[in-house]
């Protein structure tokens, strides 16, 4: 007996009950769909985010004040200071940090910004011109503030599309004159919907060179960070080695625990989330695997009964020279037939839901969210499905195999 | 030749722990083409002998040799092989696959043959028209008589090519009409084409138109003798 006479009898079997052979894959498609949405929408989220982090760039690298987080009882605030502006200068220095292609530094906080009447509550972030090249937000309209205006101490500021909105309303905004913690400033430029870039929202920010947000509205000598770019993403492990060296020298520091700054990259940054993505979807998709063991055992009974209806056919197959290995094929195929028939139509009808969820995302969210269908989850859809078709056709078939040829003939 | 050797055949079956005697005690031999009618009433053992002979059941003691070899000896894919190649069934209530036409289920053992697929049709085709049944080619056996359908099933046991047939009160189920046609079929077989038959019946007229009829009672041959007046099949049913 032949694989394709084999499968041949089997598909006779399934088809002479078409109806029942279809509900019975019901659980198995509905199992399968699950873990074909789950793993296409997790694969398609995780390249939307990791797009995105990747977009501020792969060689960014932050130098953040204080000890790197390691439990909730860590004292964030011991070190907030440690930042000062001989370590701007240190890193700066090329013989220090060789591959430091840009060291930009950043102050931020909160305060009420006015224009006449109007106030708005945006975020403030001192740094250099720098900014716009690094997040690569252009401004709609104006322009970045220059070097010589940040070494000047320039009362200047570009604004986000919120802040220009909520201020001033349809009134042409660059040239006017609003206050920060009574401090006039000049609106030199506005960025248009930038929307929200990794966790900075762009739309609600102002943004003043640093010397004047350090000297006038925090107050501060120190800063919040520094974001500093590698010339190349394989010179960024080199570059955070050489700016641990360059800071630990400037504090003082001959123990790296008692480092009093860390350092975080693109890189970790995209793996933690990446890992976070990976897990959620795996536990997802287990859930759904559970629909598949449910729809295996329906399998089983459903195999079951039909053996015990089919005992005559099979007491005839015997007696007409049919081994039990033929009978035990041929019904561990049908059960495998079965379940992969409806590994398939899970398959399709799980891409094509992730293919609809995408659209409607994309269009009515306009987020740049990409249908993605990983070819692990195909593989892993048709595996799994054949081989709840083996584990739980096995023991149906094994029952029919086992018939007693005269037995069989005599059921009626 | 003998084909077939029984010698003390015993057959006990124990149902619950009560042990009833299908078989006593049988003792014949029967040659390559003969024509043997096996009668006795029923729980004669008549069936069991023949599901025995068949390969279809194990016997308690006694021996069992077919073909000059010991059924005992076989495996099950031997025996499984033996009653693909050497052995045909006609059963009373014919077993053929429903919603299955006349000419699958006729080439159904050649699945479970070693004969090349490329030989199938024309074999099937043959055995059909062995039973003069062409014309039924593609019916379902739901659109057959009676006596076609048991004609479907002698070709079924026709198409490997059999040593032996085993028919089990093949016109059981039939009118007499269709019975007819059924043994002139089965005489044929024997008398033509040289196929041993055995046949399980309890009409007199049916036993007669084999060469020896074997009569049974409690599990023991009580007779085993020549038919003298054979009977044409034809012949008996037009008087």
């Amino acid at each position: 007996m032949t694989i394709r006479q084999l499968a041949k009898t089997s598909v006779i079997g399934l088809t002479s009950h078409k109806s029942r052979s279809l509900l019975t894959i019901l659980g198995i498609v509905i199992g399968i769909t699950s873990i074909i949405l789950v793993m296409s929408l997790g694969q398609g989220a995780k390249s939307l985010i990791l797009g995105q982090i990747q977009s501020i760039g792969a060689k960014t690298i932050a130098v953040v004040p204080g000890r790197e987080p390691t439990g909730p009882a860590d004292a964030l605030a011991t070190f907030t200071d440690s930042l000062k502006e001989r370590d701007l200068t240190s890193l700066e220095d090329k013989n220090n940090v060789p591959h430091a292609s840009v060291v930009m530094p950043v102050v931020f906080g909160s305060s009420p910004a006015t224009y006449g009447s109007e106030i708005y509550q945006p975020t403030i972030f001192g740094t250099t011109s720098y900014f716009s090249t690094l997040y690569k937000i252009e401004p709609s309209e104006g322009r970045i503030f220059t070097d010589d205006e940040v070494q000047s101490y320039a009362d200047v500021a570009v604004i986000g599309s919120k802040v220009e909105t909520q201020l001033f309303g349809n009134m042409p905004a660059v040239g006017e004159k609003i206050k920060i913690k009574g401090k006039s400033f000049r609106v030199i430029g506005i960025i248009g919907n930038a929307g929200q870039v990794s966790f900075l929202n762009f739309d609600e920010a102002v943004f003043v060179p640093y010397t004047t947000a350090q000297a006038y509205l925090f107050g501060i000598k120190y800063f919040n960070r520094f974001a500093i770019e590698a010339d190349s993403e394989t010179t960024v492990d080199q570059t955070v080695e050489d700016i641990k060296i360059t800071l630990r020298n400037n504090h003082n520091i001959t123990d790296p625990t008692k480092d009093d700054f860390f350092i975080q990259t693109q890189a970790e940054a995209l793996q933690t989330v990446g890992t976070v993505l990976s897990v959620l979807t795996l536990f997802l998709a287990s859930v759904a695997a559970i629909s598949l063991v449910v729809g295996g055992i329906g399998i089983m009974n459903i195999m079951l009964v039909s053996v015990t209806e089919r005992t005559q056919e099979i007491g005839l197959r015997k007696a007409l020279g049919a081994t039990e290995k033929n009978i035990l094929s041929q019904f561990l195929l049908e059960a495998i037939l079965l379940t992969l028939a409806g590994g398939i139509i899970g398959i399709l009808l799980g891409a094509s839901l992730s293919f609809l969820v995408s659209l409607v995302l994309s269009r009515a969210y306009a987020l740049n969210w990409a249908f993605v269908l990983p070819i692990s989850s195909i593989v892993l859809g048709l595996g799994v499905s054949s081989g709840i078709g083996l584990v739980f056709g096995i023991y149906p078939a094994r029952q029919a195999a086992k018939k007693n040829p005269i037995d069989a003939l005599r059921y009626e | 030749m003998a084909l077939i050797e029984l010698e003390s055949l015993r057959k006990v079956y124990a149902i619950e722990g009560v042990e009833s005697v299908a078989l006593q005690d049988i003792s014949l031999n029967i040659d390559k083409g003969e024509f043997v009618a096996v009668m006795g009433p029923s729980g004669s053992g008549k069936s069991t002998l023949l599901h025995i002979l068949g390969f279809l059941d194990l016997y308690t003691s006694g021996k069992y040799l077919f073909d000059g070899r010991e059924m005992s000896k076989y495996t099950e894919e031997e025996m499984a092989h033996i009653r693909n190649h050497k052995m045909g069934f006609v059963f009373q209530s014919f077993n053929l696959l429903a919603r299955t036409s006349v000419l699958d289920n006729v080439k159904l053992p050649l699945l479970y043959s070693s004969i090349p697929e490329n030989q199938w049709q024309k074999r099937a085709l043959e055995a059909i028209e062995a039973v003069g049944l062409t014309h039924r080619l593609n019916h379902q056996p739901s659109q057959l008589s009676g006596g076609e359908k048991q004609r479907a099933a002698i070709a079924r046991a026709l198409v490997c090519d059999p040593q032996v047939i085993f028919a089990d009160e093949p016109t059981g189920n039939l009118d007499s009409k269709s019975g007819q046609l059924v043994m002139e079929t089965i005489q044929q077989l024997n008398e033509k084409m040289g196929h041993t038959i055995v046949l399980i019946t309890h009409e007199t007229y049916t036993a007669e138109t084999a060469q020896r009829v074997i009569r049974l009672h409690d599990g023991l041959v009580q007779s085993d003798e020549k038919v003298v007046h054979r009977r044409q099949a034809k012949e008996h049913f037009e008087k």
